[in-house]
């Protein structure tokens, strides 16, 4: 009896295994590498559904930090990026690996922090907050793990002349992801810069009675420009470089654009298109 | 006489160590087919590993073991299910009785009447089909899972049947079954027993032969006139003694090598039952009670044990040279033997 | 701790509304924990025999290497294997990157340390009197090698569960390798990693109680071939 239920087992483990086997895609497939924001926001899931009816084309993506989506590109692991790191993606044109970049949508970054605000940096311009923030040693929380949000913060700090923050006590770097990194602020009562969409996120979840409020926001600087951008067939042969053309040009066009503006994360607008 | 048709077992220039240790040491040694014969010995002398050795379970460091005349070796189709152990300490394969015992019939394809022959086995051992065959490996006594690891030896009718200790850690009941078993085996089938055990009257009354195992060597004697040490050197030059615990002393002469065991020559004993001397210095007196007195039936050779302080000693002595000693449990006598009667093997 | 009671019941909903981005995570972790668990043991069970059964040079230094690929973090091996099926690594052309098949096989890295080196000590401590029995009943070489494995299954057993539980929980291979594609390679374990980081605790608290359910159904169904 035991080992006839072994051997039963086994038979079931391999007819899955066959199973798994078999279930690869046929047809156009296009793969993608973007940045947690889009989807955990729910973006992605959203717009692609429209992409796919309308182009006949299976989009997947992979959700991962801007860097690390930057390399899967590099590495020709993927076919296309949506990525929000306009510095660091023109030098990557440059570099020879991607070709045709384009400008999709936009949100905005925010600095929160503790509605007592201790360092008095609310309606403050970006620069004056954040010198009051070192000078009053207020607890900053950074991400810390060189995401496209964690580049953008480094850039705030060099625009207002001041050295980059590493090992001081009030400077805070979690390694994690942005709402990990907010919730580890709250604890801490510091300030952080977020991206709206999680905040949004974040203040859903405490019923809209959050203890971090907006305090800085608006400036120029704070704008989160996405792009997609397309592989150097030079770089990547085996890229789908015609589905990932085809991909762009569907974002940048009339309909993808509206259904960007359309889109609301709990009930508010978050991402605003700009394709030219 | 044994012929070299009759001998099942030879065994040729052996010698087996463990990890660089030698434990056994067997030059020239036949068993007769159809014979019993009894091993005996201290515990860690080598009867375990002479039997495995046997049993084809272990390849010998040196040497060669002929099995009916041709040299064997573990494994080989000659020997499996004709050669059998049984351990002291018995193993039951992980599932029933009844398929304990069908295991080493259906590695041979011999399936055909299964459960008859699985009867007749457990009947054997005085254990009943119905009640036992289904029961699992961990449903049974010490003494039933022997008889049980038993009846899956006796169902392969096996020309050579090796036993060790079989009867060590069982109780009353189970050893009578077992001893009976056995001897039935040989009975029936002409079974070839070999047995090691400390149960010296089974081993007296039934074995045609005894072999006593003493430091990994076979003392053709039997376990009997071995005086165990340990020997230091005496204050009598040229001699050693082994001490009896009350200033008394057994004094021989040097061994060619140390390490070596005391075999006293029993044709150099003398008896007396009342104190006579005999001064020089080399004369031993071993004045000591007698516990044991046993029948070698096989043999007529009567084995008498003596207490002499603190340790014990076995002699055997041919029924005729003793018969006049009256002797019974209880009574005190006192050898006589010479340091040089004592010879080293 | 409000979103553990909501966890809980959203586990519930889940089950029962037979939701499909939940069930597509279902039958991603199973059958890439099989094909994983099937190579390990595959590959695993032989390589233990050999290592506990027999002696041979090098055969110390092997178990202490394979003791030290226990403590591999998965992370690891996740990037380990990125290395090799990336399209610029040495096996690209087989394209089993953002694929099951990829993260079986590092599941299989992951998983065969465990079942080769549980199985090594099992069979070393296999009881002597155990061959001892099976040559005197006559059984071959062959055939005592075969009630060995058979003696010890449910050591083995033992193994297998616990490279099973391995398998099932790490998160690391799977979303290096596996990349957590929607429909495709979202296992589990990556969905309550994603779900974490969206902020959705509850929902993350319901995956993992499927999860454990997961666990807890193959235990029982190995306890009950114990009991046999």
């Amino acid at each position: 009896m035991i080992r006839k239920s072994f051997v039963l087992i086994a038979a079931l483990a391999a007819a899955l295994s066959l199973f798994a086997g078999t279930a690869s895609w046929a047809g156009q497939s296009l793969m993608m590498a973007t940045t947690t924001s889009t989807d955990n926001t729910g973006l992605l899931d959203y717009l692609i559904p429209y992409f796919e009816k309308e182009t006949g084309i299976e989009l997947k993506w992979t959700a991962t930090g801007t860097g690390k989506a930057l390399k899967l590109g590099e590495r020709c692991d993927v076919d296309v990026l949506l990525v929000h790191a306009p510095g660091a993606e023109k030098a990557y044109i440059k570099k020879g690996f991607g070709k045709d970049r384009k400008e999709i949508m936009y949100n905005d970054f925010v600095i929160i922090g503790p509605d007592s605000d201790p360092a008095g940096i609310k309606g403050k311009s970006i620069s004056d907050a954040l010198l009051a923030v070192k000078s009053k040693q207020a607890i900053f929380v950074s991400r810390g793990d060189d995401s496209g949000t964690n580049k953008k913060e480094k850039l705030l700090w060099k625009d207002a002349g001041i050295s980059l923050p590493d090992k001081e006590k009030w400077y805070v770097q979690t390694g994690q992801g942005m709402l990990a990194s907010i919730n580890v602020c709250e604890e801490r009562k510091g300030y952080t810069m977020t991206d709206r969409g999680t905040y949004i996120k974040y203040q859903s979840q405490k019923g809209g009675n959050a203890p971090l409020k907006v305090l800085v926001e608006g400036d120029q600087i704070l704008l989160n420009q996405y792009s997609v951008l397309t592989l150097d067939p030079k770089n990547c042969p085996n890229a789908k470089y015609d589905l990932a053309m085809k991909y762009l040009n569907w974002m940048a066009g009339e309909n993808a654009q509206n259904l960007v503006r359309d889109f609301r994360l709990l009930g508010k607008k978050l991402f605003i298109p700009n394709a030219k | 006489m044994m012929t070299a048709r009759n001998r099942i077992f030879e065994i040729r220039n052996l010698a087996h160590s463990y990890n660089g240790r030698p434990v056994l040491l067997v030059d020239d040694l036949a068993f007769e087919r159809g014979s019993i014969t009894g091993l005996t010995g201290p515990n860690g002398s080598g009867k375990s590993t002479l039997l495995k050795l046997l049993g084809f379970a272990l390849k010998p460091s040196q040497g060669e073991i002929l099995f009916n005349g041709r040299v064997q070796v573990p494994y080989s189709r000659a020997v499996r299910s004709k050669v059998t152990l049984l351990t002291q300490e018995p193993y039951l394969l992980k599932r029933t009785v009844f398929d304990n015992i069908a295991y080493g019939l259906k590695i041979r394809n011999r399936s055909a009447d299964l459960a008859s022959h699985i009867r007749e086995a457990l009947d054997l051992v005085g254990l009943d089909f119905k009640e036992f065959s289904q029961r699992r490996w961990h449903e049974l006594s010490g003494g039933e899972a022997q008889r049980v690891a038993l009846a899956a030896r006796l169902v392969l009718k096996p020309e050579v049947l090796l036993l060790d200790e079989p009867t060590a850690s069982v109780d009353v009941k189970s050893a009578k079954l077992i001893r009976n078993a056995s001897l039935q085996a040989k009975n029936t089938w002409g079974t070839t027993l070999i047995i090691a055990s400390h149960d010296w009257h089974w081993l007296s009354e039934i074995s045609d032969r005894q072999l006593h195992i003493f430091k990994g060597q076979v003392v053709s004697a039997g376990m009997e006139n071995i005086i165990p040490g340990p020997w230091a050197p005496s204050d009598l030059p040229g001699l050693v003694e082994r001490s009896l615990g009350n200033g008394a002393a057994i004094k021989a002469v040097p061994p060619p090598t140390p390490g070596m065991t005391a075999l006293i020559n029993i044709d150099h004993i003398h008896f007396k039952t009342c104190d006579t001397h005999d001064d020089s210095v080399d004369e031993n007196h071993l004045t000591g009670m007698v516990t044991r007195l046993i029948l070698e039936r096989k043999t007529g050779d009567i084995l008498i044990t003596l207490s002499i302080h603190d340790i014990q000693l076995t002699f055997k002595f041919p029924s005729n040279t003793i018969s006049n000693l009256e002797l019974f449990p209880g009574k005190t006598i006192t050898l006589c033997f010479s340091a040089r009667h004592i010879e080293w093997i | 701790m409000d979103f553990l009671l909501s966890g809980f019941i959203k586990a519930i909903e889940l089950l029962i509304s037979g939701d499909s981005y939940t069930w597509s995570a279902v039958a991603a972790t199973l059958k890439v924990s099989s094909i994983s668990m099937l190579l390990s043991l595959g590959a695993g069970l032989p390589c233990g025999f050999i290592l506990g059964y027999f002696n041979f040079r090098g055969k110390r230094a092997l178990r202490t290497v394979l003791d030290t690929l226990l403590a591999l973090p998965t992370v690891f091996i996740g990037l380990l294997v990125y290395a090799f099926i990336s399209s610029k690594g040495p096996m690209g052309s087989f394209n089993l990157l953002f694929t099951l098949t990829g993260i079986a096989v590092g599941q299989t890295i992951l998983a065969f340390p465990i079942v080769a080196a549980i199985t090594a000590s099992i069979i070393e401590n296999i009881d002597p009197g155990l061959k001892l029995t099976l040559i005197s009943l006559g059984a071959g070489k062959r055939n005592t090698i075969l009630t060995c494995l058979w003696e010890v299954r449910y050591g083995i057993l033992a193994a297998a569960v616990t490279a099973y539980g391995r398998v099932l929980t790490e998160v690391g291979i799977s979303m290096m390798v596996g990349g957590n594609i929607k429909w495709h390679t979202r296992t589990m374990t990556t969905a309550i990693a994603l779900e974490t980081g969206k902020g959705m605790f509850s929902n993350g608290i319901a995956l993992g109680l499927i999860l454990i359910l997961i666990a807890f159904t193959v235990n029982l169904s190995l306890s009950f071939l114990r009991k046999k």
